[in-house]
């Protein structure tokens, strides 16, 4: 009993989700709405899209690098998914598939040069966020497409049943999947052995370059759902999608327990780290605290954050050299 | 940092690079050596795109527009170096722009609410700048958590409690000897603002070049473990670096005020992340290592002027508009494709001529 106890102590999703259910109990103290169907709706919605902006930065840290590209390919999907839609009149699931399709194709693109030329991701995806974020400014020349089908519109605004939104369809989806992908099949491990240790990695006949592009692939997949999933919530292909993105890409995989040196993330730990990040906006609204505050939060999580997965880090280190 | 992130061994990687390179470097004839320098390249294009837009838009090379062309380059410049003194260390420092901004902001509050005279608001402006860089500093080098994570974060604070505490509102009744100095124009088309950038880089070469300080921040940028070992205190040279990236930052803020007339939240952007590009764009072209322990402030300098340069006559070309932001990613992926190449060259040139 005490064993398995500790066992879930020690897991890097049982401080966050610990953190939700007091969070929960204690605001609903105050504020008894903050449990009502119609709040829990919205902390679903923001935390469906903001789920999958996660995964799609936890999967780059998993191979210990960053991509601070994420919030360009995700606006530039969006816009194409909803341009493609308004100017050629493309049927939603075609124009899906092409943001997509945009999607993957900057992530192999960021993968590639990183893993071909031996530039540090910071560079490369500063230069991409950069090239991507002009190129959506430069088709949109920085106006919304409006021309969303009212089933796109319908998919992003209504619920499946009760308080869950169509929206949490597909974040849960991606959730499951890499939960799957990692630790379930062998680009996964890969993908944490490349980031642990990529000497070891590659002494072991994993290629270090074909995993840190998947890892960019997948990244940039991810990126482009959430943007197009955005497009569907707001109702309108806004070129602006994207731009306050990489903060909580960061926070919630940080909070979840990741190690930004690599190798270690948590899918439920990120998960939980943006159900966090959701209701602590929420909490601000309901306290009528300034929404400005949420950037001080995030910022202060995160740093809460590495200094906690610092300190277990020593810890663990001092019982391993203990036992 | 117990196990060496990425970004660390790619730096390690590109380290061993520069060593090769290095030791090819004394055995290249002088001409050649000028030749392949990094600064001369700079100039070249500098001259070369000079040419092409002042032969083909009318409007290049009018006094107005290097007036206007000089104010910006100076900012971008000052921007350049409050990021520079940083990656001599081996770092970054993402909150430049938030620290920027809080930086104007306070001058602003001194000058409007306050009513301090221009050099002390001034003065308190930069002094806030040095001090959130302390904390940047002070943070990093306690956690031993790579200045990445940690800048991230204090971007988001800093900016955050900025905004809270200012309501969003700009000041926008400034003593009118601030927006004055912005439009002064010496000789016709000399911004003093682009004198105040020269005279901050001849100090910044001074520090690196002359003085103790200087030489122990690029040794242990260089290598943590061997300037501590030779009685560098590491911690303390890094936390004065991020001071010093801070005042920067308030100097380059300044000069936006001066530009603009008026202290506003968004000058930078949601988080002052529109700073981060002309940021990084300016050393890194100047071939500033980004592995830290090497720094050139002319190249920098340069750097920056070549980017001004450029988005300025895509700008007057009227093709640039809302796709110069790709354009100057793709110069920033070029610059760094092109260090590469240059330095395998020169690897190459080495081992032939041994």
């Amino acid at each position: 009993m005490t064993a398995a106890l500790s066992r879930f102590l020690r897991t890097d999703w049982f401080g966050p989700l610990a953190i939700i259910v007091a969070a929960s109990i204690g605001i609903s103290v105050f504020d008894p709405s903050f449990l009502s169907p119609f709040n829990i709706q919205i902390l679903l919605l923001a935390a469906s899209v903001n789920c999958v902006i996660a995964m799609s930065q936890m999967v780059i840290i998993a191979i210990g690098q960053m991509n601070l590209a994420i919030g360009a390919i995700g606006g530039l999907s969006a816009i194409c998914f909803a341009g493609l839609m308004q100017v050629w009149g493309f049927p939603p699931v075609l124009a899906a598939a092409a943001g997509l399709a945009i999607g993957v194709a900057a992530g192999l693109i960021n993968g590639y040069l990183i893993a071909r030329t031996g530039i540090s991701a910071f560079i490369i995806t500063l230069a991409s966020l950069s090239i991507f974020k002009g190129a959506d400014l430069g088709i949109t020349r920085a106006q919304p497409f409006y021309g969303i089908p009212a089933s796109v519109k319908a998919f992003g605004n209504t619920t499946i049943i009760g308080a869950v939104p169509w929206l949490a369809l597909p974040a849960a989806l991606v959730v499951a999947g890499m939960w799957y992908l990692l630790y379930r099949q062998r680009i996964g491990r890969y993908i944490l052995a490349v980031g642990g240790n990529a000497n070891a990695a590659e002494l072991s006949g994993v290629s270090i370059a074909r995993t840190v592009i998947s890892a960019h692939a997948i990244s940039g997949f991810l990126a482009a759902l959430a943007g197009i999933m955005l497009v569907a919530r707001l109702q309108l292909g806004q070129p602006s999608i994207g731009d306050d993105w990489l903060i909580l890409s960061f926070a919630a995989p940080v909070i979840g327990g990741a190690a930004l040196s690599g190798g270690h993330v948590s899918v439920f730990g990120t998960l939980f780290g943006v159900v966090i990040v959701a209701i602590i906006t929420q909490a601000l609204v309901i306290f009528r605290i300034d929404p400005y505050f949420v950037e001080v939060v995030l910022g202060l999580l995160i740093l809460w954050a590495v200094g906690v997965n610092r300190l277990r880090e020593v810890k663990f280190q001092n019982l391993a050299s203990t036992a | 940092m117990n196990a060496p992130t990425p970004i660390e061994s790619s730096q390690a990687a590109s380290d061993a690079k520069g060593a090769r390179g290095a030791i090819a470097w004394t055995e290249i004839r002088a001409p050649a050596r000028l030749v392949l320098t990094n600064e001369f390249g700079l100039i070249l294009l500098i001259a070369i795109f000079g040419a092409i837009f002042a032969l083909g838009t009318p409007g290049f090379g009018s006094q107005f527009n290097l007036f206007t062309l000089g104010r910006t380059t100076a900012i971008d410049i000052m921007i350049g170096f409050s990021m520079m003194v940083v990656i001599v260390t081996g770092g970054l420092n993402l909150s430049v722009g938030a620290i920027g901004v809080c930086a104007a902001m306070a001058m602003g509050w001194l000058l409007e609410r306050v009513g301090l005279p221009v050099p002390l608001s001034i003065a308190g402006a930069l002094a806030l700048g040095g001090a959130l860089g302390a904390v940047n500093g002070a943070l990093i080098v306690r956690s031993g958590l790579h200045s990445f994570i940690i800048t991230l974060a204090t971007m988001s604070v800093f900016f955050g409690v900025m905004v809270f505490i200012s309501r969003a509102q700009a000041f926008r009744n400034l003593p009118p000897e601030i927006s004055a100095f912005g439009r002064m124009r010496i000789e016709g088309y000399v911004s003093p603002l682009l004198i105040v950038s020269i005279v901050v880089g001849l100090g910044l070469m001074a520090l690196y070049r002359l003085t103790p300080l200087g030489r122990d921040m690029l040794a242990a940028g260089a290598k943590v473990a061997a300037a501590e070992l030779s009685g560098v205190r590491v911690g303390r040279i890094f936390v004065i670096c991020h001071i010093l990236s801070g005042i920067l930052a308030g100097i380059a803020a300044i000069m936006v005020v001066a530009r603009t007339g008026a202290a506003i939240p968004s000058m930078a952007g949601d988080l002052g992340q529109d700073w981060l590009l002309p940021a990084f764009l300016g050393p890194v072209l100047g071939g500033t290592a980004l592995a830290g322990g090497r720094v050139s402030v002319l190249g920098a300098f340069l750097g920056s002027v070549l980017v001004s340069e450029l988005t300025n006559g895509l700008l007057q070309y009227r093709i640039g508009e809302f796709w110069v932001q790709t354009w100057l990613g793709l110069l920033l992926l070029l610059a760094v494709l092109m260090d590469l190449a240059r330095r395998s060259l020169l690897a190459r040139m080495g081992s032939l001529t041994r």
